[in-house]
């Protein structure tokens, strides 16, 4: 395919495309992203290919590998059209069957369908699904419709269109309005009005400048932008053009973590595409737009993921912040005028500039406009990815699409926002996600990372785990993030070992002040969050390991205690053969006994008691009880 | 402008100020502790946090943030100081408080802080830091277990010495500062971190445990080795300079100093020095005291042949006037200063081009240029506080940086750097080559320019092909430096001259001037043109005439004619020709063919030793008077310890020889005699003594605006085609032959060497370290062999500044030697 040279030869390609598809043509699609490849959609895959090939319907049926569809609890996920129907958990062997029964004799698999655990009831199409049902998936939905290596896919799906619309229909001008119109605001985790930010790179002075896509996704179980690039990065490589022809730069980067492989495969593929067709290079469709794409791969650093310690990077030095101002906006890469967002945002513009400001700020929130793509994770029964309207609340993403808590545990918090994010607890279940109403409850939007905890996570344990993360991370250039993430990560150990100290939590609330108000960057300013909004909504817990030395959740290993209920034991052996310290005694017919200098509090006898006894329990703050005599354990 | 209030004050101040520089206008001293002056704003510490009414919520580092109109700044609440002093709790957790055996005890910003923010306890703990003390070299120990991290090490290494020996590593409490792959510090060794460390972690390791900061007496004077004129600053004790201390409120170095400046005085301490007058008895040198060797000289000096005086360049202004009476009183004008006669570059290149002997801007002006032409790259070995502000041009200011060079260097390693590296003695090919663009291309500025036709038919020999052919550089590159000249709007043209540059001097001043001229940067308000003396005060001698008089001999000449017998007696005074001149055969003759030789210096030189008188001279540690620099300005020497034993000042032997001479002193003290020199250079008239204060006078001006515009046909020269071919130069560790008895250069640079390509040993077969025989002009040496990336294929360098090498046998003042090499 030569390159094509106007907007009329594109149009030309993408109705040749769409003119070789049959809508009506049976579709065999498999969600191939990073979750999906671990549950394993390889050797699915591998079947397709050779059932098709068996039954003769290579050419006849398609197979199409996609990116991630968001519920990677059930994955591999595979979708048969036309008539969108979705089988979960395939595995290899489920292949054939789908192949025969859904797409030749066009009869529905019914043991891959999806069972409501509530109801029993099953969904035969994706959308029936409560966890999709209950998505508006604008940027995520077209994942579902392309193989991300795939220009003609993209195409067909109407990619490029708004590239079009803005280089031949639309002034730069006319372009950062409409993303100001629109009300797009960062969805890297600041949440600042992206085309304003777009504005001051257009307006500051210098010929050069750059556009940057920050993919450092390193929140903890955050892996939007991964999915999005993975899936889609023609829609990421399209809204970075628009960008770049509305600020007037001709190059851009996309900074993307090591640990991304599959992501980074697919956009070189799609960036090599886009160049053989001319959809990046000299003169774009003839618009004489020049534009071109490095990919730059980080070393595996949170603080990269702040933006100006990821364009430090870029240049090749240890990425570390510059205080701001000068914005990157108006010094950036190489002290060059440079707009940096996050993957997220750029995958929007297409979508604002095909349909409007006016649709795109009709969704949404007074501040906040649009969808926002979350990762939920933790103690949630769906686990996954989930795009909804910016004001869906925190309870219809948990309990309406993520399908509650499992295993009839309580919920007990989330944590949104990522490591340095903040905890809500269940009476704020009914915040609205948006940038503003996260904030004001003490959490923040954060990249969109969602973890959830049932009654059994200890908060101020959760607190120290994130605290350690930062600590780890942070990059040690100014004074207070470097000692007092570390210095709050000292005392929260020593509370939750149980060493807590009268003034513990007063000292902690200094030092997430002072963290808070005096770091550098935003790494150190938003570290003190996990701490500050526990504090806030569990400070009991706090209070319970300082003064009580117990543990509410049970979970502080230092600070319970696994007993067995002489009552209740059957010396059935199950605790003492998992034991893997040998610290419980017992034999045939003999009550088991643990012994506590032994222990190591791993939980293994508890997993292993039959639920039917239920003799092994935990403690915390409370004496043991003393074992039961040697000579009084025979059980009659 | 931008109008804000700090602390309820009023103040106005350029929009490019920070909070921090505001507030500093007005005198409020807002704590800092990464903050230094010349460096970028970092705001890592966090000390220097306030409160801005415009944007509450958080505390805003002063340092970084930028004045806006009508901001509200208040920079000391509760809020302020408990945060302060918890980032210093913050700090006290891991610094070893090691105050009592800390060198930086009593001047340390660290403790000062903690004293002045009263931080009496700490609330908290955490492990102190427990990293090996680094004292590989003998400059430099690192203690990094007082590290506070403010990285203004990193940075002034980075931004102004453009080294980077320094790097922050692994990161959160694991973060330090290490060297590449953590070992020994092996660097420049200018010292520059040392002078920025707020603490004792980075120490002058030749100062330890000398002296506490406050019992030093501090003395500003002026280095008194090359012609940057740095202020160095004295830290005097028990009548020993024991340390240069960190000044950077006078002069123009801004603080920044190179290896000699900051670890090479200790010569003036040294046990070698001379301390009484000697005078040959029986063929031996014996001491005697002033009155005798007093009486010996001016004998000499009055045997009928005649007497030549040869100077170092070294010399106050006011000594070199006393010198041209001592001339006068002996009845010569075979006067002169430099056996390469190189400033001719000057008296004759620039001279007759622009009508100047002087550079025409001054060093800051380089900061902010946008095309900077470095003609050889060793300007930074030769000038390398000047190559400082070139390295901030560059990196700061994105200055375009071209150097026309016989050999790689720190220069050609800069970004943006364009090394236009040609063969051996083809400079002046080369800038014609460029004139020749300029002016084909119509992109020359040639109004009110004289001399253009014959300049044109000259350079018809210039074309840039030819001269690609002739010198290696490619004709593109020649073509872009023109036109980089041609569009600077700040340009500057940087040549060094000195002892070890002696061919071309005319030629290459010459050359230089007329690219000037032609790219419109000898008429800038600004910058320009700069020819800069290797000498601490080689301008002045070139302002005061310490050059050939009417009929006199040039230093050349007067070598002939004591060769050949037809000289009395030669005085020299301040240099050590043996060593330092090409023709060292010539020197040796010399000395031998004189009837009566005095030599006036520090040490007991390989020419002292062959002088009937040897008087002992004061170094420049030890004498009032004043120096001018490379850009003209004239800068005040003040006398920080005593001279040894009974070494005088030359300001003091002149005058007393005046006496034995029968004439008298025109002013008896240095500071009487400065009024005098307007007598000998009307630039110096009406300049006050007393009115050069810390940044010294600029006589002229900033800028020297040219007096005629006569561009000279000028001649380049053929390459050697010999596969060897030996150069000779400046290295960055030595300064002229008085480093060799100073401590640090020695210690960094111990010997002499002979450096070649990689290429060349491996064909030579031939070690780091092995010994090559080295054979040219009928004479050989031997040298160890350093190998390195530095030289073309063919070329080799040696440094001219150790005495012993015979060096000078070889090397007869020619652009290249042709030489044979053997293992």
């Amino acid at each position: 395919m030569p390159r094509m040279k106007s907007a009329a030869e594109l149009e030309e390609f993408r109705q040749q495309i769409l003119a070789q598809r049959d809508a009506d043509q049976p579709c065999f699609t498999l969600c191939s992203g990073s979750a999906c490849h671990a549950t394993g959609c390889g050797p699915v895959a591998a079947a397709v290919e050779q059932e098709l090939e068996k039954q003769g319907l290579t050419g006849k049926v398609r197979f199409r590998r996609t990116g991630c569809h968001g519920f990677c609890e059930q994955g591999p996920v595979a979708v048969i059209y036309p008539e969108g129907i979705c089988y979960l958990k395939v595995k290899p062997e489920d292949v054939a069957e789908i192949i025969t029964e859904t797409i030749v004799n066009k009869k529905v698999v019914d043991r891959l369908l999806y069972v409501d655990p509530t109801t029993g009831e099953k969904a035969t199409l994706e959308n029936e699904i409560p966890f999709y049902k209950h998505q508006q998936r604008l940027i995520l939905g077209l994942n579902l419709e392309i193989d991300p290596q795939s220009l003609e896919d993209y195409l067909a799906a109407g990619g490029y269109q708004a590239l079009v619309k803005a280089l031949f229909e639309m002034t730069p001008e006319q372009v950062v309005g409409e993303v100001k119109e629109a009300g797009l605001r960062g969805r890297g985790g600041a949440g600042f009005p992206s085309g304003v930010k777009w504005d001051f790179a257009r307006n500051a002075p210098g010929e050069q400048k750059y556009v940057v896509v920050n993919c450092d996704e390193g929140d903890p179980g955050a892996y939007m932008d991964r999915s999005l690039m993975e899936g889609n990065p023609y829609a990421v490589l399209e809204g970075l053009m628009i960008g770049a022809y509305a600020i007037g730069a001709s190059e851009g980067y996309v900074y993307i973590r090591q640990e991304y492989p599959l992501a980074v495969e697919n956009l070189e593929v799609a960036i090599a595409r886009a160049e053989e067709h001319g959809l990046l290079g000299q003169d774009i469709l003839g618009s004489g737009f020049d534009f071109t794409v490095k990919v730059h791969r980080g070393a595996g650093a949170f603080i990269c993921g702040e933006e100006t310690s990821l364009l430090k990077s870029l240049e090749g030095m240890p990425g570390e912040p510059n205080a701001r101002p000068p914005f990157p906006a108006i010094k950036g890469l190489w002290n060059k005028p440079t707009n940096i967002n996050n993957v997220e945002t750029w995958s929007n513009i297409p979508l604002i500039i095909n349909r409007g400001a006016e649709f795109f700020n009709a969704i949404g929130t007074e501040g906040s406009k649009g969808t926002k793509i979350f990762s939920l994770v933790g103690k949630v029964n769906n686990t996954g990815l989930v795009e909804v309207p910016m004001g869906a609340t925190l309870r219809d993403i948990i309990f309406k699409i993520g399908g509650g808590i499992p295993g009839d545990k309580a919920f007990k918090a989330v944590q949104t926002g990522g490591p340095s994010g903040g905890c809500l607890p269940a009476d704020l279940l009914d915040t609205q996600v948006d940038f503003d109403e996260l904030t004001r409850a003490g959490a923040m939007m954060g990249s969109g990372g969602m973890i959830v905890m049932d009654e059994d996570t200890c908060l101020v344990d959760l607190a120290r785990y994130f605290l350690g993360f930062l600590s780890d991370e942070s990059c040690g250039k100014c004074t207070p993030c470097r000692e007092g993430i570390r210095q709050m990560l000292k005392i929260l150990t020593r509370i939750t070992n149980g060493q807590g100290k009268e003034g513990d939590i007063e000292r902690l609330q200094d030092l997430a002040e002072t963290t808070r108000g005096a770091s550098l960057c935003a790494l150190g300013k938003t570290a003190p969050n996990p701490v500050l909004s526990t504090l806030k909504h569990f400070r009991d817990e706090y209070e319970a390991h300082i003064h009580d030395q117990r543990c509410p959740s049970l979970s502080c290993k230092q600070l319970i205690a696994f007993h067995i209920d002489p009552e209740k034991c059957r010396a059935c052996g199950a605790c003492l053969r998992k034991c893997p310290a040998e610290a419980i005694d017992g034999g045939k017919k003999r009550i088991h006994v643990i012994d506590q200098d032994k222990c190591t509090r791993c939980g293994s006898c508890l997993d292993a008691c039959p639920a039917a006894f239920g003799a092994v329990g935990k403690l915390s703050g409370e004496p043991v009880p003393a074992p039961v005599p040697e000579e009084q354990r025979a059980i009659g | 402008m931008v109008n804000l209030t700090i602390d309820g004050t009023q103040v106005t101040v350029p929009k490019s100020f920070t909070i921090y520089q505001a507030a500093e206008q007005i005198g409020i001293k807002i704590p800092v502790l990464c903050y230094a002056k010349k460096l970028l704003p970092f705001g890592a510490c966090r000390v220097c946090l306030v409160e801005v009414e415009q944007m509450k919520g958080r505390l805003i580092p002063s340092c970084t943030t930028p004045v806006t109109e009508g901001m509200v700044v208040t920079t000391s609440s509760d809020e302020i100081l408990k945060v302060r002093k918890t980032v210093l709790e913050f700090l006290l957790v891991n610094h070893v408080i090691e105050c009592p055996v800390c060198d930086k005890g009593g001047e340390c910003e660290l403790q000062d802080l903690t004293y002045e923010l009263e931080v009496v306890t700490n609330r908290f703990v955490g492990e102190k830091f427990d990293h090996p003390t680094d004292e590989s070299n003998p400059f430099i120990e690192r203690n990094m277990n007082r590290c506070v991290l403010c990285g203004r090490c990193v940075r002034v290494c980075d931004e102004i010495v453009s080294y980077g020996s320094y790097s922050f590593v692994e990161r959160g409490f694991e973060t330090k500062i290490a060297t590449a792959f953590d070992r020994g510090l092996d660097c420049e060794f200018c010292g520059q971190c040392v002078s920025m460390c707020p603490v004792g972690a980075l120490l002058p390791r030749p100062f330890k445990f000398k002296a506490r900061p406050w019992q030093l007496k501090h003395v500003d004077s002026v280095c008194g080795y090359c012609g940057n004129g740095c202020t160095v600053t004295f830290g005097v004790k028990d009548n020993q300079v024991q340390t240069i201390r960190f000044n950077d409120k006078n002069g123009v170095n801004d603080g920044n100093l190179c290896i000699r400046g900051r670890f090479g005085y200790s010569y003036v301490n040294s046990d070698q020095r001379l301390t009484r007058p000697l005078v040959r008895k029986n063929g031996e040198l014996v001491e005697a005291d002033w009155e005798e060797a007093l009486t010996a000289v001016a004998e000499g000096m009055n045997r009928g042949k005649g007497t030549g005086i040869i100077s170092g360049a070294r010399l106050s202004n006011e000594e070199f006037l006393l010198l041209k009476e001592v001339a006068a009183a002996a009845g010569t004008t075979n006067l002169d200063h430099s056996g390469g006669e190189c400033y001719k570059g000057l008296t004759e290149g620039v001279q007759q081009v622009l009508g100047l002997s002087a550079s025409t801007g001054t060093f800051p002006q380089v900061e902010d240029a946008d095309v900077i032409l470095s003609i050889r790259s060793d300007f930074y070995e030769t000038h390398p506080v000047f190559g400082m502000v070139v390295n901030q041009a560059v990196k700061r200011a994105g200055a375009k940086l071209l150097v026309v060079s016989d050999k790689k260097g720190k220069f050609t390693k800069l970004p943006n750097a364009e090394t236009l590296l040609g063969k051996p003695g083809t400079e002046v090919n080369i800038l014609n080559a460029i004139c020749a663009v300029l002016l084909e291309s119509g992109k020359a500025v040639t109004e009110g320019v004289a001399g253009l036709d014959e300049l044109k038919q000259s350079l018809t020999d210039y074309a840039p092909a030819r001269v690609a052919e002739q010198t290696g550089v490619s004709v593109e590159a020649i073509e872009a430096a023109a036109e980089q000249l041609a569009a600077a709007e700040k340009g500057a043209i940087l040549l060094g001259y000195g002892l070890s540059y002696t061919a071309n001097s005319r030629e290459l001043g010459i050359a230089a001037a007329n690219l000037a001229l032609l790219s419109g940067l000898a008429d800038q308000d600004e910058a320009g043109l700069y020819v800069c003396g290797e000498k601490a005060n080689s301008q002045g001698a070139i302002d005061l005439g310490i050059l050939p008089g009417e009929s006199g001999l040039g230093v050349q000449a007067m070598l002939d004619a004591a060769a050949r017998g037809s000289l009395g007696a030669l005085y020299i005074v301040g240099e050590d020709p043996l060593t330092s001149f090409p023709d060292g055969a010539k020197v040796e003759a010399a000395l031998k063919g004189a009837e009566f030789v005095v030599v006036q210096d520090l040490f007991l030189s390989p020419t002292a030793q062959a002088a009937d008188v040897v008087l002992p001279a004061a170094s420049f540690a030890e004498k009032d008077g004043t120096f001018t620099n490379a850009e003209r300005r004239i800068q005040r020497l003040r006398a920080g310890i005593k001279s040894p034993g009974e070494a005088l000042t030359d300001f003091a032997i002149f005058a007393s020889l005046l006496e034995k001479l029968g004439a008298a002193a025109s002013a008896a003290t240095p500071g009487e005699t400065f009024a005098g020199l307007g007598r000998l250079n009307d630039a110096y008239a009406g300049i006050d003594l007393n009115a050069i204060g810390p940044q010294g006078v600029v006589w002229g001006g900033e800028h020297l605006q040219p007096k005629v515009r006569n561009l000279v046909p000028v001649s380049g020269r053929e390459p050697l085609t010999t596969r060897y071919q030996l150069i000779t130069g400046s290295a960055l560790y030595h300064s002229g032959t008085t480093t060799t008895h100073a401590k640090g250069p020695l210690e960094a640079v111990p010997e002499p060497y002979v450096e070649l390509s990689r290429e060349d040993a491996a064909e030579l077969q031939l070690a780091e370290g092995d010994q090559l025989r080295i054979k040219g002009n009928g004479a050989e040496i031997r040298l160890k062999a350093k190998i390195g990336a530095r030289l073309p294929k063919g070329v080799l360098f040696a440094p001219n500044h150790f005495p012993g090498t015979g060096l000078n046998r070889l090397y007869k003042g020619e652009a290249a030697v042709v030489v044979e090499l053997n293992k």
